[in-house]
């Protein structure tokens, strides 16, 4: 029998292994096989992570992907102690919803900071010269947002709008050195930022699920995509935005 | 801060003009407080006087005494 979705010996880096989307790749890509280095903020949910992981061999390092300086250092060390890897999966990210007077500069910047800056920076380090394997995945969390708008969505939608077309231009320049590049973009998915913006709104969740009718996405539903583009059997794909969003993008 | 300053930065958040706004105001009856006006109050509550306003929090402001009572804090 053919496995098309083995990572056995494979050394798959996601960054933003806290909690949900991340949190649930890393489990997901445990369970296929593979070696997950593991990058977060939080120290304590990192280690949480790697509780939740299965096998041997995975690790993990505490870091801040908003500080754009400290990237270099980070994927350097990673790359001494653990060898060149064969995935990448950017999953750090942050929501914010801020009608545009509230909208001050700093606040742009630090959306964009983590969630398109740090996402540029952290690709370009993990793809320099010797630091990955023949065949190199990467894939980005991106989100619906980008191509739908909404009220005092200005920052978080522009950028995953900024990710997406980066994706389709680094999927041309990345071509030459075998990478695959690609983004899953999830509509409502049942993370602890939902859940808090859930309890504060019951009719536009009610009235959004008619729209999402496959219903509310887990980030199982959205790791499992990811670690399908990540795979063989995606050799294929690339410059992509695949929907995992329950029917959203169909209305 | 003063009351009246307060009151000022109320308004400037819900885009109002000044001293359309006292304490009594019951805020049922203006017109612009919609819901991206109480996000509006979410952001500049926290920014402004560090004060976490929560869901439950912003249903319970019946004037704008009540807001002002929180941002005292």
């Amino acid at each position: 029998m053919r496995n098309l979705i083995d990572f056995s010996g494979k050394k798959i880096i996601v960054a933003g292994a806290s909690s949900g989307i991340g949190r649930q790749t890393a489990i997901v890509l445990s369970t296929v096989g593979a070696r997950v280095i593991l990058i977060a903020r939080r120290e304590e949910k990192l280690q949480e992570t790697l509780r939740l992981l299965e096998g041997e061999g995975h690790s993990c390092y505490a870091a801040d992907l908003s500080d754009l300086e400290g990237i270099e250092p980070l994927f350097k060390r990673i790359y001494e102690e653990q060898g060149a890897s064969d995935g990448l999966v950017y999953c750090a990210g942050i929501n914010s919803t801020l009608p545009l007077q509230q909208l001050k500069p700093q606040k742009l910047q630090d959306v964009f900071q983590t969630n398109f800056f740090g996402f540029i920076e952290t690709v370009r380090q993990a793809v320099r010269r010797g630091r990955f394997n023949e065949g190199m995945r990467i894939v980005a969390v991106s989100s619906n947002a980008a191509i739908r708008g909404d009220k005092a969505h200005t920052a978080y939608s522009s950028s995953k709008a900024a990710m997406n077309a980066a994706v389709r231009c680094l999927a041309k320049e990345l071509a030459d050195k075998g990478i695959n590049i690609n983004a899953v973009s999830p509509a409502v998915t049942n993370t602890e930022i939902y859940r808090q913006y859930a309890s504060e709104s019951s009719d536009s969740e009610k009235a959004l699920m008619e729209r999402q009718y496959l219903g509310l996405i887990e980030p199982e539903d959205v790791a499992d995509s990811i670690v399908f583009l990540l795979s063989p059997a995606a050799k294929m794909i690339t410059g992509t935005v695949l929907f995992v969003d329950g029917g959203l993008s169909s209305n | 801060m003063s009351e009246q300053e307060k009151i000022a930065m109320i308004e400037e958040t819900l885009e109002l003009d000044e001293g359309t706004l006292t304490p009594d105001t019951v805020l049922a009856d203006v017109d612009e407080y919609d819901s991206m006006a109480k996000l509006s109050l979410i952001v500049m509550a926290d920014d402004e006087f560090g004060v976490k306003l929560t869901g439950d929090m912003i249903k319970g402001f019946k004037t704008v005494a009540d807001i002002l009572a929180v941002l005292d804090k």
